[in-house]
């Protein structure tokens, strides 16, 4: 059975296809029964995803899937299925009821694209699994499309992703244009350096940029998180940016692996300016969209230390810190989630005295803050760590210095928001509510994973043996 | 490949485009009128304003015929190597037809085929 090795993409696009027959032939005033059923369903395929299979190469070499890109795409899934989790509130008001199963299906496309791109053994095909991960993104974006931010988010975020693949387009066609091929097998050799290459780099790393919103591409990002409905946007700045990081490492270890010292330089800048920057801005933000928005910048900056490595030990602990990152900002994005889903409340000054009216929730953003933040009980604290000792390893010292520099001024904006929930006093502040199962259930997925991950430290020995040998 | 062709590609790039340019800004007869710098639509000078918003379905109609339009391409090389391919090229075009068939069946089905 050679499409089993295709088995996770064809297990979405299956969901997908049974989604979309039941949103045709489905009478109007029962479709908000499909959101159980299409949890359940998206639950089964998330654990289908974790049982081992065969791995190899389809469609002559366009398709590649190694035990890598299997337990990337796990951690994908995972992240989504949390996602869907967060959204059912949400999804249940009264404007979203009769679009529930477009959200499915749209979501579901973008990640049948991001795992397409993962497993992209050619250039067209990464491309073609980037746009199936763009464009729904953008509808989505525009989900409240009656609201005018939305509608602005969805709209921005059209405009830059058309601009960012057309320089990662032109960057591909150099490429094209210097070997002779696409296959990533291929092209490995056939990049020697050549000044036309650097140029066709500088144009596909731009290109990806604007994906993983690194400074100086990062302009749409904090609209464009703030337009957008809530659970959009922590898709966009968690599952969506880690895709991209991930397709990034692989494809900088791989295909770009002969001509490290073309591309270090890039990243090693870009890490610095995204770092400082994501984190000078975050400071100021009122709006805690916006705020988180300005964090998972900062974050991505971080990441890039472990990329500059180029060691296995980089490519592990990317991973390691993808898989954290995810618990901890869905953690964050879904008390926010729940507290705008209830009273509409989303700025700063609004959570004074949180913790005195809905003590858990206040306690799970604090976790998830001090993950982000990087504080040692919970797991940040060794993603952190660790993308920082791959980074010394490689003996860059001022790198290393500049980046806990960051990390103190992160601390900062972070524990402002611990501060307002736990300190602070308010005449009116937001009033105790019971949030849904749901939403409880994702939050305590975000939780256990935080903890479980920090404390239980065998998940790092796990993936780096999945790692071993890519670069 | 090196830094001084990199550069000379640019600069012959530039050249040319210049080049281009510049004859066709001298060697064609000048003749002007208002008409010529208006968007050409049929011939016919233009009415009204053309900052006007056009009706979605458009819009709507044009993604719906992309679909017959990718249906086409790819049935056209299926259909010639249609013996070679087999049972299997049957199965899979059929598949292909079922999704595309779906999409179809969901436009029209939100009413996205009928002219408001």
């Amino acid at each position: 059975m050679l499409m089993l090795i295709m088995r996770h993409e064809l297990l979405l696009v299956l969901i997908t296809v049974i989604l979309l027959l039941v949103e045709i032939f489905l009478p109007a005033d029962r479709k908000q029964k499909i959101i159980l059923p299409a949890l359940i369903l998206f639950g089964v395929v998330m654990i289908l995803g974790f049982i081992p299979g065969p791995t190899g190469r389809l469609f002559g070499g366009m398709y590649i899937t190694t035990p890598l890109t299997l337990l990337m795409k796990n951690i994908l899934t995972v992240g989504v299925f949390i996602v869907f989790l967060q959204s059912v509130d949400w999804l249940k008001k009264e404007e979203n009821r009769e679009k529930i199963s477009e959200y499915f299906i749209l979501l579901l496309s973008t990640l049948i694209g991001m795992e397409y791109m993962l497993s992209s053994g050619d250039f067209l095909m990464f491309y073609l699994g980037l746009e199936l991960a763009t464009i729904p993104l953008a509808a989505l974006a525009a989900f409240e499309r009656f609201k005018e931010k939305s509608a602005e988010a969805g709209v921005k975020l059209i405009f830059t992703s058309a601009l960012s693949s057309g320089i990662l387009l032109y960057g591909l066609s150099m490429i094209y244009g210097t070997v002779g091929t696409l296959y990533f097998s291929d092209v490995v050799n056939g990049i020697n350096g050549a000044p036309l290459q650097i140029l066709a780099f500088i144009f596909f790393f731009a290109g990806m940029a604007f994906k993983i919103s690194v400074v100086p591409f990062h302009l749409w990002t904090a609209d464009v998180y703030e337009g957008a409905p809530i659970n959009i946007t922590s898709y966009l700045s968690v599952i969506s940016k880690g895709a991209a990081v991930m397709i990034l490492t692989i494809l900088l270890f791989t295909v770009f692996s002969k001509v490290a010292i073309m591309w270090k330089d890039v990243v090693y800048v870009t890490a610095i300016l995204t770092m400082t920057i994501g984190n000078l801005f975050a400071i100021r933000q009122k709006n805690l969209k916006r705020f988180l928005a300005f964090s998972s910048i900062a974050q991505a900056g971080f990441i890039f230390l472990g990329i500059i490595g180029q060691s296995q030990l980089g490519m592990t602990t990317v991973i390691y810190f993808v898989l954290v990152y995810i618990f901890s900002n869905l953690g964050a994005f879904g008390v926010v989630a729940v507290i705008s889903n209830r009273t509409g409340k989303e700025k700063i000054d609004d959570y004074d005295g949180l913790y005195r009216t809905n003590p858990m929730l206040s306690l799970t953003m604090m976790l998830a803050l001090f993950s982000l933040a990087g504080i040692p009980p919970v797991a940040g604290f060794f993603g952190k760590f660790f993308l920082f000792a791959a980074a010394a390893q490689q003996g860059l010292y001022i790198l290393v210095l500049i980046a806990v520099l960051n990390t103190i001024i992160s601390l900062y904006y972070y524990l402002l928001v611990v501060k307002a929930m736990f300190l602070n006093r308010s005449d009116r502040p937001i009033e105790y509510f019971k949030s849904d199962g749901y939403s409880r259930l994702g939050l305590a997925i975000c939780i256990a994973g935080l903890v479980i991950i920090g404390i239980y430290s065998p998940i790092y020995e796990f993936i780096n043996q999945f790692t071993f040998g890519i670069y | 490949m090196s830094a001084e062709s990199l550069i000379l590609f640019f600069i012959v790039g530039a050249f040319l485009v210049g080049i281009a340019l510049l004859f066709s800004s001298i060697v064609p007869p000048t003749s002007t009128n208002p008409q010529k710098a208006e968007a050409y639509e049929c011939g016919i000078p233009t009415e009204g304003l053309t900052w006007l918003q056009f009706n979605v379905g458009y819009y709507l109609f044009a993604i719906i015929f992309l679909i017959f339009d990718v249906e086409t391409v790819f049935i056209f090389p299926w259909a010639v190597v249609m013996k070679e391919a087999g049972i299997a090229g049957f199965i899979e075009i059929v598949i292909f037809f079922f999704v595309l068939g779906l999409g179809l069946l969901y436009a029209w089905k939100k009413g996205a085929l009928k002219w408001e």
